[in-house]
């Protein structure tokens, strides 16, 4: 009975499964050929064979131009990664963090909640790259933050501030703007909770600190789980942060892209007239095994410490 | 403990712009409960039975009224602070959590105010008695066996119910005995003992036979005390103080220091107060207040333990040391386990909530909600979730251990037959109001209403509409009986219980009979039950139990009717007449 029907099935899910294939699965994979290809033009197809040199290329271990050592790309190793490290260490935690705190505070207050979950909710419909022009004026050396903190004049993010600021500011940023979706579903997550639950703690005097670590966390742990591999993997694709705020991928003129994160060197990449696609392709494989790997780390924590 | 609500009320507000009006959960519930009764709230859905039990837990805000646990109001106390167990319908068991620490969990926020202790001389003191007989301990570990394999944990578990000791204490206990070597366990375990003992020595600190911590006797002068009290005693005859003051500041101060053999600077404080008051008037103002004074403060030195001798020394004997602290771990494992013995899920503590069977759940709530030893437990419907014969199991479990307890006990129901068969006592509600309290069988064989007498029994009573004429009951055109009291006439529904009938004897009071038509019999073994109809009967069928010796046959049967089994109730305010 069950294979008869099977074709029907099938019919229905051509449609996504077709545009799937062209879209998704192809692309896929046709990174992972690319990236084994040596001198690939993306126009004509033509290569010059298989090879592992584009990984070396991006990890800066072989010379893009055999015999010349300058030609080694570092920018990858040295400043795209570490970046993309950080940006995925600082954000991600403080932002959950935060975004719990403040999921569990319009939980509790009665007084306006609609109006603050609204506020809470507004980065989530503003563009991203409004909200880096915003950040751009906040953090502008003559800008509002200077003068609240009377700093006036300490560079940010203008041409000339130093990695360290910069950073500083990439990851306000990205953390402000990641918070309202988190928010939005841990609170649908904790309204999910049943109230008895908390009925049953308060009658046995457990403080309101308690409650939130031992009944509320663990019971919201599904949500917390899928919004931490959520973020982590939006994190590691960081880049239209940088965009949004500093449009460039340097702190000071020099040609050195300290300001890179994983994704802004694939883009790097393709960019100019000869599109270096084969490279490209080997960053996007390597920046997926690292987002695989953790992925796969955390599901295994999961399993631990996750109530279903 | 006795708890008395008075008057308690429940209003939640309308909404006047939708036409909506207030609704009076629960109105002027007045009902005193005993000290280690077992009471059931009985009523149907929206009686307000469960709100009343949440006001009463404190979850729910009384409109008004009082509710009192013994002398003391606690209408607007927190909820933790009352001192109650709450077992929740669907139990409200933490899913994350194992049984163990939902159970434990009550006990972790817990506070105790108690003697100090050494708990780690209590345990060494209860393994070594144990050790004794090292031969019982190892038999008991091998008993623990599973497939021929001794594991800690089995072991540990084994020994826990074998001695009623904490986890910790048979963790030592199997170590100590695993590997053979006890002796060299309990020497070791007697130089940490001596150990202690000495360190406590050295503090000046005893210790009583139960490891009660004693502070050190004190024996102090007090200085306070002794100003006062020369103060006073200089104060009191004022001639002699008069005669006192004539001389210079030094001589007076000498000679007080003579008299008193205190020190200078109290003399010269001392001084200071005579020179003051040697108008009339400054005298009486001084001695009063140095007198009061004094009295105080030896009222406080005696609140705090201490003996006051010679008017300003100070002593103290050895006492034991108050602490305010939270549980040991040791201590919420002896109490999880005794309450898990209590309820019989020790066998399940590892598990988590969604493991169990409805009955198993039931029980750690129970367990949950008396592990930490509540004045009053609190049930909502708390077999609601159960199959049929679980119910009737859980129910009796209940009252087992509500017996074992003598905790003062609420039981929410809508199950008549739950509440007859276990409470000392119910209570039956009918939209906020209470109808009747009484013990079930009172309750049953005396109601006070129509809603009483319907709520009660299964299969539930027989109303017909009927009349009172001329000193008789009537039904349609047939006299039931006679009324004893004279009562003006009048229309009454009256009530018969199912087992009020018997079969009409033809030759007696044929004229005092209902005749019914028998439509069904269903024989049940023991009776038979016959569905009947009547023309004036409120309601569908009329379910009758007779014996089940008796022939009847379907068509038009005349019954005749205990007369102890009929109810008469005035059929405006539904209100039993007694006849």
């Amino acid at each position: 009975m069950e294979s008869k029907n099977n074709w029907k099935a099938w019919l229905y899910l051509a449609p996504a499964l077709i545009l799937m294939a062209v879209f998704t699965f192809y692309p896929l994979i046709n990174t992972f050929f690319i990236s084994f290809l040596k001198n690939y033009d993306y126009r004509s197809g033509a290569n010059d064979g298989f090879t592992f040199d584009n990984y070396g290329i991006v990890l800066g271990l072989v010379e893009k131009i055999p015999g010349i050592a300058e030609s080694k790309v570092t920018s990858f190793v040295q400043y795209a990664l570490p970046n993309t490290l950080i940006i995925t260490f600082v954000t991600v935690p403080v932002s959950v963090i935060l975004a719990l705190v403040i999921a569990i505070g319009l939980n509790n207050i009665k007084w306006c909640q609609k109006i603050f979950q609204t506020i809470f909710f507004m980065p989530y419909v503003t563009n991203i790259i409004a909200i880096g022009m915003v950040f751009s004026v906040i953090f502008s050396n003559n800008g509002i933050f200077n003068n609240l903190f009377g700093i006036s004049g300490t560079q940010w993010i203008s041409v000339g501030a130093s990695w360290g600021n910069s950073m500083f500011v990439l990851c306000l940023y990205i953390i402000w703007s990641a918070l309202p979706y988190k928010i939005l579903i841990f609170t649908s997550g904790l309204q999910g909770i049943d109230k008895q639950y908390y009925e049953a703690a308060k009658i046995d005097s457990t403080s309101k600190f308690k409650t939130a670590l031992k009944i509320t966390i663990p019971l919201l742990s599904p949500q917390i789980l899928y919004i931490t591999i959520t973020s982590f993997i939006g994190a590691f694709k960081e880049y239209n942060a940088v965009i949004g705020l500093f449009n460039r991928s340097y702190t000071s003129s020099g040609n050195v892209n300290d300001l890179y994160t994983v994704v802004y060197f694939i883009y790097d990449q393709l960019n100019g007239n000869n599109p270096q696609m084969q490279i490209a392709a080997a960053g996007a494989v390597v920046l997926f095994a690292i987002i695989m790997v953790f992925t796969v780390v955390q599901m295994w924590i999961s399993k631990k410490k996750v109530h279903y | 403990m006795e708890i008395r609500l008075i008057g308690l009320t429940k209003k939640f507000d309308g909404d006047k712009k939708k036409n909506i009006p207030d609704t009076i959960a629960v109105n002027n519930f007045t009902v005193t409960i005993k000290d280690g009764e077992l009471i059931g709230l009985l009523g149907p859905s929206g009686c307000g039975k469960s709100t009343t039990l949440y006001m009463i837990a404190g979850l729910k805000e009384p409109t008004s009224g009082e509710i009192w646990f013994d002398d003391e109001d606690v209408t607007h106390l927190a909820p933790e602070k009352r001192g109650i167990g709450l077992v929740f319908q669907n139990y409200a068991l933490y899913p994350h959590m194992t049984v163990y620490k939902n159970v434990a969990f009550p006990l972790t926020n817990l506070r105790v105010e108690e003697n100090k202790k050494d708990f780690k001389l209590m345990s060494y003191d209860l393994i070594l008695k144990i050790l004794e007989n090292p031969k019982e301990v190892n038999e008991a570990i091998l008993e623990s066996a599973l497939n021929g394999k001794v594991t800690k944990v089995g072991a540990v578990r084994v020994l826990c119910e074998k001695y009623h000791c904490s986890k910790y204490i048979a963790a030592n206990l199997f170590n100590a005995c695993v590997h053979g070597d006890e002796e060299a366990y309990i020497k070791k375990s007697n130089e940490s003992i001596k150990a202690r003992l000495t360190r406590y020595k050295e503090k000046g600190i005893s210790l009583n036979d139960k490891f009660e911590l004693l502070s050190k006797p004190i024996e102090k002068e007090s200085n306070e005390l002794k100003f006062l009290l020369i103060a006073n005693t200089v104060l009191e005859k004022r001639k002699e103080m008069l005669l006192l003051v004539k001389d210079t500041d030094e001589i007076v101060i000498n000679n007080l220091i003579q008299k008193f053999n205190c020190s200078n600077s109290i003399a010269k404080k001392v001084l200071k107060i005579i020179r003051k008051s040697t108008k009339e008037t400054e005298y009486e103002i001084n001695k009063k207040k140095y007198s009061e004074q004094y009295c105080n403060l030896l009222a406080k030195y005696k609140n705090h333990g201490f003996i006051v001798k010679n008017g300003f020394i100070l002593k103290k004997d050895a006492s034991t040391m108050k602490i305010v602290r939270r549980l040991t771990k040791d201590e919420i494992d002896s109490m999880v386990r005794e309450a898990a013995r209590l309820v019989q899920i020790q066998d399940y503590l590892d598990r988590k909530p969604s493991e169990l069977s409805g009955g198993q759940q039931q029980r750690v709530a129970i367990a949950r909600a008396l592990v930490k030893k509540p004045k009053v437990l609190l049930l909502d419907e708390p077999l609601s979730n159960l199959d049929a014969r679980l119910r009737l199991q859980t129910r009796e479990e209940i009252r087992r251990i509500q017996k074992e307890t003598g905790i003062t006990t609420i039981f929410v129901t809508h199950d008549q037959e739950e509440a007859m068969s276990i409470c000392d006592d119910i209570v039956v509600m009918k939209n906020g109001l209470v109808m009747e309290k009484d013990h079930p069988q009172e309750v049953y064989k005396d109601p006070n209403c129509l809603f009483v007498a319907k709520f009660l029994g299964t299969p539930p009573i027989n109303v017909f509409k009927g009349r009172i004429e001329d000193g008789f009951i009537w039904i349609g055109d047939e006299k039931i009986t006679k009324t004893t009291k004279k009562i003006e006439n009048k229309d009454i529904f009256i009530g018969i219980r199912p087992e009020g009938f018997l079969m009409a004897d033809e030759a007696s009071e044929s004229k005092k009979c209902l005749t019914l038509n028998v439509t069904q019999i269903l024989t049940m073994g023991r009776d038979l039950s016959l569905v009947c109809n009547h023309k004036d009967f409120c309601g569908e069928n009329i379910k009758i139990i007779v014996d089940s010796d008796l022939d009847v046959k379907i068509g038009d049967v005349k019954f005749a009717i205990r007369p102890n089994k009929i109810y008469v109730f005035d059929a405006k305010t539904e209100e039993r007449i007694m006849f």
